[in-house]
């Protein structure tokens, strides 16, 4: 199972570039697109499910071209996209075998089949009778999931499934997803560091139309071993830092100090400590490589 | 702050693309209907023949008022967007915190949504404006430009109507947050107005529903109903207490609603909404099982996407669709006013002077229709949007959109769920008919005519609409636009052939109609609907292939990605489809139009206007040349009902009546295979084979006195589906002798509207000769070739049809299968006759000698009586009035309602559509229902005298002596059969018939005796005219008076008798006192404004009570275009100021006789008369006090409006009680 993309571009009418150039290979798993909003994200992933034309490039699943045998690879997707309604009283139930039959489940004992381990999956076989559009928002993602396990699908995206969820919704949320995740291809975009750290596979750093860069969580973190550094300084000399220094990313301590951390291949002074890296010091390392390049 | 809402959202709107086009929409919309009013496409099309100026006050205020009926759809977009906009971003929650205070918030909204409305319904204006300046208009009807015009429409009615409809809006998207709400409402008020409109026709109180239109057109209408085209064209709008008291109640309701906005308003973020069906309680969810899982184990699964499935999928997802369509409140109350509408439509749309008819299927089809098929497409369009965007309003579209089901599966559920809608609201109709008939006790139920006429005809119409409507929602992203595009091209196809385009396989969806009738079904009708729907279905799916492959799939950013789209969805069966349904749909559209243009010669209206314009040119000169005339006729007809097919052999013989020799014999002849002989060498010197006009030169002239045998063959060409050569039908044939040759130039052929002859360069014409004209005179105005004449015919048919002509049947008898009869007239009779064939039964009942006989349909028994006994009773009045019957026989012959609803009297011989007296439903006694049957039959039977026994010359005023005549002398009967009650409703309608018709006068208003066939002269006025004439100085002088001009002009030979000459026998009967009604009434147009000004009583003891009243008498004449005189010829006139009236009221002088009238009631309830005298008035303001022994509950100057008053209903008043 593989997702090949090959220099896909996008332009929109008013001149934003939200894709540059990309081109990626993506294998079973849990792969995660990671990158601050407006990154090209989610552009990437509805041309990926057939919702939008790229203006160039390519797209295959396997052998499916994506762009040119669009129902093909319907057959085999499962999308959830970043917002989405459904019609008013509807209830769960329904609107499950209303999509199982879009998605050509004809048989009505496969779907009812089908429709009740989606929504045991999703945990939402109690509620399946309430209108979804009463839902909590909680409630809403998962049965959003449970509509895109219909097809037994082979290729799953999902983006930003967790904005907007509370931790153990957003836990419960995360569980689904890796068990899905197991034999098929899932990608998922969000801009949560942890979410990725927690489930991915493979992942993707994106912003300006472009992937920056394209490792295993664990490699990305392996990569920067040695070259993170932390110091604890006051509020008011971290500008004195951040021109001193590479800092990646500060926080506070409840003493009103900051937690700073530095990208360097050697320790900066030895006021600094050695810390093991982590998939957050990635992101934020590639990002600001990107704006250097950007900058130079 | 308000200040800054409101500029913000004027900004806002200005910068929308939206605001432009709905300005757009709305200019060109203007543009377009006022070049085309103004005649800027005559060129292409015929003449407009009109006095009516298309820029009058009354015309713009119409004209902006009906663009802004497009405008209150806008409403929605316009007034509740500036509201939901906030919902719809979720910019409520953020707004509602920043710190202003909810009036200048919502105040800011709502008058920045009425401004932008106004500037969109200025766009309206300029349109119009615009079009009155454009070059290529008709000068004749435009009016000089004056900005007064336009600025009042808006003051009057479109501000104040945007206010309601505004504030019914915001109101709505305020509580419910929904626009589809608002624009249904929207929808209903249209509805309701619709039917209002077509209501107030008939209701009474003309006051009530002046004050209940919120839309103010009837509170205009209050008005202007009966302005004469004079008064059209030169008065300024009107404004008066009706006008502001509708305004005032609906503005007012209009801030009332935005008060009630106001202080329901909250800055809450929860929308109000509607739940009428069920109120469940709120169920609080909590969260459970927070347990983490799991393995994920999915089912095996088939995915099947054969057709089959997909057809059976397309026919799931419909079914939720349809769901969603019938269970939504506003399709329910929608419907429900469809309902209601039918049934009220049904249940007074019938009535033919107050009298119901029974409510036959095709009546219960009928009626509600033509509000229905508006009802339906409306409903179609708007529908049709919103399955269309339906799950992208829901925000559902990306969901569906990655599913592996086709376009054309999709979209083919929006199609199903359409047409499911389509037969849910065609089955209204037939629910209310049903009902109406059930509820009348009539139980016939034809389900099959229902189901055959809703689901075969009507459905297939509404399914091309829904094809289309698809394909033009598929289109566009903004629903708004998509309906009023619809809206636009549904109506504007009607008015293609205001520009030149008449032929229907030119008009998207049209038809040739379908007519049913009880004796002959549907005719032919049928075969040719059905081939034109075929062909514009062939093209509507097309058009839904266009839908499937433009459908919004995804999220196209850009046209070029559609077009991509598009490419990639045009599968090879798709483009199979495509191809063969355009393939089919030219293939067809070509035969049609060789079957009308080059197999058969297409004469569009305008070529037809030149042709009978060059007719005029080439043989206008042949107009007074020596013709023989008919003097016998002898025709052999045999009809073929089977195969709509006829053959005549006929002849007439042609007496040189003329004192000089004739060589020549012009002949007008129809288009049917003919051959012409004479008894005699004959040589054919001209044969016009484009207008059917012959001359042939006869070898030796014919000498003065002396007759030829001429003798003609006819036939029909073959008839075809779409080409209909022959009037013959299945059962119930109905033609007269014009389809045979006549001798001469007809003059009557010729072009007679003003402007057409203007255009194609011929003189001036009356729509008849002048009354003083010696050589019109020579022909009667029924005839231009005979006089009296001598008839016999033979008659052929299918056995099981009984064949009528008129005369007295001499032998019947069957040959070869067929049925044959002879007539043979006895007695010379008008160049006049019919002949019907159909399968009859017959009643036959006798009168002193004279043979009476119904033939009549089947099932069509059920006024036999009231005609026969109004044949009855109108021979004993005749004769004994007027003249002996000249005839042994009086027979009525039904025929069907798609030859026309009118009865006709030939000799001895009365067709009698089945529309309108066999089907009756008579009450008589009902106060305010007049039996028609009886009715109807008494005028037919009249004309056996005023026709057939005297009959006028082909000039003004001949109609009187017929038409006029024949509603009196039926009034007569009718009185003395059912008394003065059913006079009075006669009479109120015919005053009413008399003031609109002359509204609509398209040339010159001219008195009774003058009147250029004109109906609303002859029959309305007359009627009127010779009642009030019999009340002033007694039905038995008039009625002696009638008998001496009998006596003596009966029978005539030429030349004929004018209305001129009847007035001097009526003149003689009436004394000099009244000799100035005949010249009000006969001679002038005079009209009185007569009207109770005050009146009071006082009791002055037990028995006696004093009435004191005012009365203000006037009258006035009217020029030919309506224009008011109040000067007599020596220049006299009277003038009094009233108080309280801003013009002093003038009048004619006066020495007038009028009834005045003081009315009680009864324990009962009715009125009962306490004084009624004619008195004399020789001023406009009158004190009188008159004593009567009841208390008075009601007093009146000519209080049974037998005077022609254009305000009949202030002629009467309850008088107030005054104590001492």
């Amino acid at each position: 199972m593989k997702l090949t993309l090959s220099n896909i571009s996008k332009t929109y009418k008013n001149g934003v570039k939200a894709l540059d150039d990309v081109s990626i290979e993506i294998e079973s798993g849990m792969f995660g697109l990671l990158g601050p909003n407006g990154a090209g994200k989610s552009t990437l992933m509805r041309t990926i499910a057939t919702l939008q034309a790229p203006d160039s490039g390519t797209a295959h699943l396997n052998d499916i071209n994506i762009l040119e045998d669009k129902q093909s690879l319907r057959k085999v997707l499962g999308y959830l996209p970043q917002e989405f309604g459904v019609y008013p009283k509807m209830s769960a139930e329904d609107l499950l075998h209303y999509f199982a039959r879009l998605k050509g489940i004809t048989d009505s004992n496969q779907r009812t089949e089908m429709v009740n381990t989606a929504l045991e999956v999703t945990n939402l076989f109690e509620v399946k009778n309430k209108s979804v559009a009463g839902y909590s928002g909680g409630m809403k993602q998962r049965f959003g999931i449970a509509q895109l396990l219909l097809n037994d699908p082979k290729l799953i995206i999902v983006d930003e499934p967790t904005a907007g969820l509370d931790p153990s919704e957003r836990h419960r949320f995360l569980n689904v997803l890796r068990e899905i995740g197991t034999n098929h291809i899932v990608i998922f975009s969000t801009h949560i560091v942890d979410d990725v750290k927690e489930l991915c596979t493979d992942m993707a750093i994106m912003n300006g139309g472009q992937i920056l860069s394209h490792h295993t969580p664990k490699e990305a973190v392996k990569a920067l071993d040695g070259q993170v550094w932390t110091k604890v300084i006051e509020r008011d000399d971290l500008e004195q830092y951040e021109n001193k220094f590479n800092v990646i990313s500060s926080n506070f301590n409840q003493d009103n100090t900051l937690n700073i951390r530095v990208h360097g291949t050697e320790q900066p002074d030895g006021t600094f400590e050695a810390k093991m890296p982590d998939l957050a010091d990635v992101y934020f390392v590639t990002l600001r490589e990107e704006k250097e390049v950007v900058a130079a | 702050m308000f200040y800054s809402i409101f500029s913000f959202e004027i900004r806002y709107w200005l910068r929308q693309t939206s605001f432009y086009v709905y300005a757009g929409i709305m200019f060109a919309l203007s543009y377009f209907v006022m070049v085309s009013a103004a005649g800027i496409f005559e060129s292409l099309t015929v003449s407009m023949n009109t006095l009516t100026i298309v820029n009058s006050p009354i015309a713009i205020n119409g004209l902006l008022n009906e663009m802004a009926i497009i405008l209150y759809f806008f409403l929605p977009a316009l007034i509740g967007g500036t509201i939901y906009r906030d919902y719809k971003h979720h910019m409520h929650s953020v707004i509602y915190s920043y710190p202003f205070q909810k009036w200048e918030y919502l105040l800011g909204k709502f008058m920045a949504g009425l401004t932008v409305s106004t500037f969109v319904m200025m766009a309206a204006a300029l349109g119009i404006i615009l079009g009155t300046l454009t070059p290529g208009t008709n000068p004749d009807v435009l009016g000089p430009f004056n900005l007064m015009n336009y600025v009042q429409p808006f003051v009057y009615y479109l501000i104040p109507n945007m206010i309601f409809f505004g504030a019914m809006v915001f109101a709505i998207v305020a509580f419910t947050r929904n626009i589809n709400v608002a624009f249904i409402v929207i929808l209903a008020f249209f509805l309701i107005q619709i039917f209002a409109q077509n209501l107030t026709a008939d209701l009474d109180n003309k006051y009530l529903a002046a004050l209940l239109d919120p839309y103010g057109a009837q509170a205009n209408a209050y008005y202007t109903e009966y302005w004469t085209i004079f008064e059209q064209n030169e008065n300024p709008l009107p404004w008066g207490e009706v006008i502001l008291y509708n305004r005032l109640i609906w503005g007012g309701l209009g801030l009332v609603i935005f008060g009630l906005v106001y202080w329901g308003f909250s800055f809450s973020q929860q929308a109000f909404s509607f739940n009428f069906f069920k109120n469940k309680k709120g169920e609080a969810v909590t969260k459970k099982n927070f347990g983490s899982i799991l393995t994920v184990n999915m089912p095996k699964v088939d995915m099947n996407f054969s057709f089959i499935e997909n057809l059976k999928l397309s026919w799931e997802l419909a079914k939720v669709d349809f769901k969603y369509i019938v269970s939504g409140w506003a399709f329910i109350i929608i419907a429900l006013i469809g309902l209601l509408i039918s049934l009220s439509v049904i249940l007074l749309g019938g009535e033919i002077f107050g009298t119901d008819t029974l409510p036959v299927t095709w009546q219960m089809l009928q009626l509600p229709g033509t509000f229905f098929s508006l009802f339906i497409n409306i409903l179609t369009f708007l529908y049709a949007g919103m399955l269309i965007h339906r799950s992208r309003g829901d925000n559902m579209d990306q969901l569906i959109h990655v599913t592996p089901t086709a376009n054309w599966t999709i979209l083919f559920s929006k199609f199903l769920a359409l047409v499911l809608m389509q037969m849910i609201l065609l089955s209204i109709i037939m629910v209310a008919g049903i009902g109406v008939q059930t509820f009348n006790g009539y139980f016939n139920y034809e389900i099959g005519q229902y189901l055959f006429d809703l689901y075969a005809i009507s459905l297939i119409h509404v399914v091309i609409w829904g094809l289309f409507s698809i394909f033009v929602h598929s289109l566009f992203k903004n629903y708004y636009i998509g309906f009023i595009l619809l809206l636009i091209i549904s109506i504007g196809i009607t008015f293609l052939g205001e520009i030149g385009i008449e032929q229907t396989v030119f008009k998207f969806n049209q038809a040739p109609g379908t007519a049913y009738s009880d004796m002959n079904g549907y005719g032919r009708s049928l075969a040719p609907y059905f081939v034109y729907k075929g062909y514009w279905l062939l093209l509507a799916i097309a058009f839904y292939v266009l839908a499937i492959l433009f459908f919004r799939r995804g999220l196209p950013g850009s046209f070029k990605e559609r077009i991509q789209n598009a490419k990639e969805a045009f599968t090879s069966k798709l483009k199979l489809i495509f191809t063969i349904s355009l393939i089919g749909f030219l293939g067809m559209g070509s035969w049609i139009y060789y079957v009308n243009n080059i197999k058969h010669d297409y004469i569009s209206s305008q070529e037809w206007e030149k042709r009978t314009a060059d007719f005029e040119k080439n043989y206008g000169k042949f107009r007074d040349i020596p013709q023989p005339r008919i003097v016998s006729s002898t025709i052999n007809l045999d009809l073929y009902p089977e195969t709509r097919d006829f053959e005549v052999a006929g002849s007439f013989v042609l007496k040189n009546k003329t004192a000089v020799p004739i060589d020549s014999i012009h002949i007008d002849h129809n288009n049917y295979i003919s051959v012409f002989e004479f008894d005699r060498d004959f040589q054919l010197v001209l044969e016009d084979d484009s207008m059917n006009y012959d001359i042939y030169q006869l070898a030796n002239p014919l000498m003065p006195g002396d007759s030829v045998l001429f003798t003609f063959a006819l036939s029909n060409e073959e008839n075809e589906i779409l080409e209909n050569e022959s009037p013959v039908r299945y059962n119930g044939t109905f033609v007269n002798n014009s389809i045979f040759p006549r001798i001469g130039y007809q003059e009557s052929a010729e072009l007679s509207g003003k402007e057409a002859r203007e255009r194609y360069g011929l003189p001036e014409k009356p729509r008849m000769p002048a009354i003083t004209d010696s050589a019109a005179r020579m022909n009667n105005y029924i005839s231009s070739d005979a006089d009296w004449i001598d008839f016999e015919t033979t008659i052929s048919t299918s056995p099981e049809q009984i064949a009528i002509a008129p005369g007295y049947l001499q032998d019947e008898w069957e040959e070869n299968g067929r049925r044959y009869f002879h007539y043979k007239m006895d007695s010379t009779i008008v160049n006049f006759y019919s002949f019907i064939s159909a399968e009859f039964e017959v009643v036959q009942n006798t009168w002193n000698d004279v043979n009476i006989e119904i033939y009549h349909h089947a099932d069509h028994t059920y006024n036999l009586d009231y005609m026969m006994e109004g044949v009855k009773k109108s021979l004993d009045y005749y004769t004994e009035n007027f003249s002996p019957y000249q005839f042994r026989q009086l027979r009525i012959i039904e025929f069907p309602r798609t030859g026309g609803s009118f009865a006709q009297s030939f000799a001895n011989t009365v067709p009698y559509s089945e529309a309108v007296g066999f089907i009756a439903d008579v009450d008589t006694t009902a106060e305010d229902a007049l039996n028609y049957p009886f009715s109807i039959t008494a005028h037919e039977v009249a004309h056996q005298w005023w026709a057939h026994q005297v009959i006028g010359a082909n000039v003004q005023g001949a109609t009187m002596l017929s038409e006029s005549l024949s509603e009196y002398s039926a009034l007569k009967v009718l009185e003395k059969e059912y008394g003065v009650h059913q006079m009075r409703y006669f009479l109120k309608d015919a005053l009413d018939s008399y003031l609109t018709g002359r509204t609509f006068e398209s040339q010159r208003e001219l008195p009774l005796i003058y009147n250029e066939n004109q109906q609303y002269i002859h029959y309305n006025k007359g009627s009127l005219v010779f009642y009030a004439l019999s009340d002033y100085i007694g039905e038995d002088k008039l009625n002696a008076a009638l008998s001496d001009y009998i006596d003596d002009v009966a029978f005539q030979e030429p030349p004929y008798t004018t209305s001129l000459e009847l007035l001097e026998y009526l003149k003689d009967v009436t004394p000099d006192s009244l000799q100035y009604l005949i010249k009000d009434m006969f001679e002038t147009i005079t009209l009185y404004d007569n009207r109770v000004e005050e009146a009071a009583y006082t009791e002055v003891n037990n028995n006696t009570y004093e009435v004191n009243m005012t009365l203000q008498a006037s009258k006035y004449r009217t020029g030919e275009t309506g224009e008011r005189i109040y000067k007599n010829e020596a220049g006299d006139s009277l003038s009094v100021e009233i108080e309280g009236r801003r013009r002093p009221v003038e009048s004619l002088p006066l020495n007038d006789w009028i009834e005045v009238g003081v009315f009680g009631t009864d324990s009962l309830g009715n009125e009962t008369v306490l004084y009624l005298e004619k008195r004399k008035f020789t001023d406009i303001l009158n004190e009188i006090t008159i004593t009567v022994d009841e208390e008075p509950t009601s007093v009146g100057i000519d209080p049974y409006n037998k005077l022609i008053d254009t305000i009949s209903n202030d002629n009467r008043r309850p008088p107030s009680r005054e104590d001492e």
